[in-house]
């Protein structure tokens, strides 16, 4: 059994916080403990970048990631050293290419051996909603029949006992520590995603401490403008942080599109370790926190990509 | 009225408008990244303009102006119908809700078993020759989507006897193995690869060779694959693209990204000048 499975946690004081503003620095620092586990959000875009530099800056060691497919917030993760363990469905970088520091922590174990247990995305989800419910584990039709049974011996197998056919068992999952990038917040913490949610809003609620990083921080009439859109009510919130253009390279839903040259140049530096160290020492500890990341991207750039999807998806709220 | 065939045509291209033919009008297809992203696109603009794309995000039914650089980009909630959440759209698809699913992998069998987890060679699982990407929501298509399509190369180092890694299902051992390990989507319904097509046969559920692509023979097929292999009762060979296919997936793929080595060289201001011709080009 994972440590980081079975009974819910209690749940932690500063969620009654009214004002719960802090700099990702401080978040992560009071709240990303040596040795715990971590979630974020994003799907194959809108994906935690800058929270994953910023755990790589205060050089945080022996995490546990749990994930659906991470793409820089895993791959990063394990090329710095920062993970003792993972449990994924998948890690890449998609379109730009494999992720070089996953094969390289797999293969040869550079920098170091880390445990990895194999998901799927449903069942990754599964386990965070489980978490998200309160309750210790959810049935699936999902990998029955697969190798991830075989070498994911937390995974069982047990007869349906109303209609005895076969379903697998997926244990619920408690990180930590959950990291989600929304569209805007207020200072409570009620958070609104426009775009997809993927697994964001069990994520936020199965973790014991929850951060909320958000491209805009709002009043809390507007967010009751438009109410539908709050999928983490600010009751599961430990800590909201201003952070614009967090997932660059990444796109991000009705705000900035995708980066892919730039994503290109890094995963073509992240092909040898060497690169990749030297390109840690140029974007992230060349860099004292995101503002100086984005100064380094290039604040026209970052314009560019913001009024490109304005063309495609404009705001509509 | 007469068909107008490309006078020219990669292989790429023929695979992606192959994938699309498999998609019916009105099907909820649940593509991956990459290719069959754009013949879920190639589709809607063609033969199914009522098919709805879904993709692992949470987004449904996007009719976007620009390539989909992603199963998270923007372009998959452009113009869409629904966006949501992740465990809502895979729920829906264990329900019985997908029609067709689009997978990949680097080894698969003559069952239509996949594996895009790890290439074992003189290794394990622990310790492969090579780690692939892993599952995502791969697993979960190929065990509850009504039915798979399967895109991969045709290679020797890739058809294989045994998979080293099952990561999605085909038809397990074959015969009814699958519906007994309690799998309640359909199976793989075709193998798409740049020399030919497969199918399965109805009881036995083993790969079977329908049609071979213009240039390539059965021969050339039993090479790349290590079992005898079964024929259908009339082997055919696979229609050519339209022009109109190769052009649009031209259109929407201009600087190669997925059709070609496009991302190698591509730069920032080419990029944004790629998405306004693009968004210029569908707006009319």
């Amino acid at each position: 059994m994972p440590d980081t499975a079975g009974k819910a946690l209690p749940l932690q004081d500063d969620k009654k916080k009214t004002d719960k503003r802090m700099t990702l620095h401080d978040a992560v620092a009071a709240y990303v403990q040596d040795g715990g586990s971590i979630v974020f959000s994003g799907m194959g875009g809108a994906q935690c970048v800058a929270h994953a530099y910023e755990i790589i800056r205060q050089k945080k060691k022996g995490l546990t990631l749990i994930g659906d497919s991470p793409c820089d917030a895993g791959d990063m993760l394990m090329g710095a050293g920062v993970l003792k363990r993972a449990e994924l469905a998948w890690c890449g970088y998609a379109v730009a290419g494999l992720g070089p520091n996953y094969r390289r922590i797999v293969e040869k174990k550079i920098p170091h051996e880390m445990e990895l247990i194999d998901y799927s995305n449903y069942t990754i989800g599964l386990r965070l909603m489980a978490g998200a419910m309160g309750l210790p584990f959810l049935p699936t039709r999902s990998l029955l029949g697969s190798d991830l049974m075989t070498y994911n011996k937390d995974i069982k197998q047990m007869d349906d006992p109303y209609t005895g056919e076969p379903v697998a068992l997926v244990p619920a999952v408690h990180p930590d520590v959950a990291l989600i990038h929304c569209s805007r917040a207020d200072i409570h913490g009620n958070a609104q995603i426009f775009g997809f949610t993927a697994n964001a809003e069990n994520a936020a609620r199965a973790a014991k401490r929850c951060i909320i990083t958000c491209e805009e921080i709002v009043d809390t009439d507007v967010i009751r403008q438009h109410a539908h859109a709050t999928c983490i009510p600010g009751y599961a919130v430990d800590a909201v942080v201003h952070l614009p253009f967090a997932c660059h390279p990444w796109n991000f839903p009705y705000d900035y599109a995708y980066d892919i040259p730039f994503h290109g140049e890094q995963t073509r530096a992240f092909k040898t370790r060497e690169g990749f160290l030297a390109w840690l020492d140029e974007w992230c500890f060349g860099t004292k926190d995101h503002e100086e990341y984005l100064d380094k991207v290039g604040r026209e750039r970052l314009a560019k990509l913001k009024d490109i999807e304005q063309k495609f998806c404009p705001k509509h709220w | 009225m007469e068909i107008k065939h490309a006078p020219e045509y990669t292989p790429t291209e023929l695979m992606i408008v192959i994938s699309a033919r498999e998609i019916e009008d009105g099907d909820l297809v649940f593509a991956g990244v990459g290719n069959p992203t754009l013949g879920a696109l190639l589709a809607r603009m063609t033969h199914a303009p009522s098919s709805l794309i879904a993709t692992e995000s949470g987004c449904i039914g996007p009719s976007p102006k620009r390539i989909m650089l992603g199963i998270g980009d923007n372009a998959g909630l452009e113009n869409c119908i629904a966006v949501g959440s992740l465990w809502r759209l895979f729920s829906d698809q264990q329900r019985g809700f997908v029609d067709i699913g689009m997978v990949g992998g680097a080894q698969i069998d003559r069952f239509g078993n996949l594996n895009s987890t790890a290439i074992f060679g003189e290794g394990d699982y622990f310790t492969p020759a090579a780690r692939l990407p892993g599952s995502g929501g791969a697993n979960d298509i190929a065990n509850c989507a009504k039915r798979t399509v399967i895109s991969i190369p045709l290679e020797r180092r890739r058809f294989l006897e045994k998979v080293d890694y099952i990561t999605s299902p085909g038809f397990l051992t074959g015969g009814d193995a699958r519906a007994k390990a309690g799998l309640p989507g359909g199976g793989p319904s075709a193998v798409i690869t740049d020399k030919c097509i497969f199918r399965f046969h109805p009881e036995t559920k083993e790969m079977m060779l329908v049609s071979v692509h213009p240039g390539t023979t059965v021969e050339d097929v039993q090479q790349q694959v290590p079992w005898k292999l079964l024929l259908a009762d009339e082997v055919t060979v696979t229609p050519a693209p339209t022009a109109e296919e190769v052009a649009m997936i031209r259109a929407l793929d201009e600087d190669g990204i997925y059709t070609g080595t496009g991302l190698k060289t591509l730069t920032f201001d080419r990029y944004i000048e790629m998405l306004e011709r693009s968004l210029a080009q569908f707006s009319e």
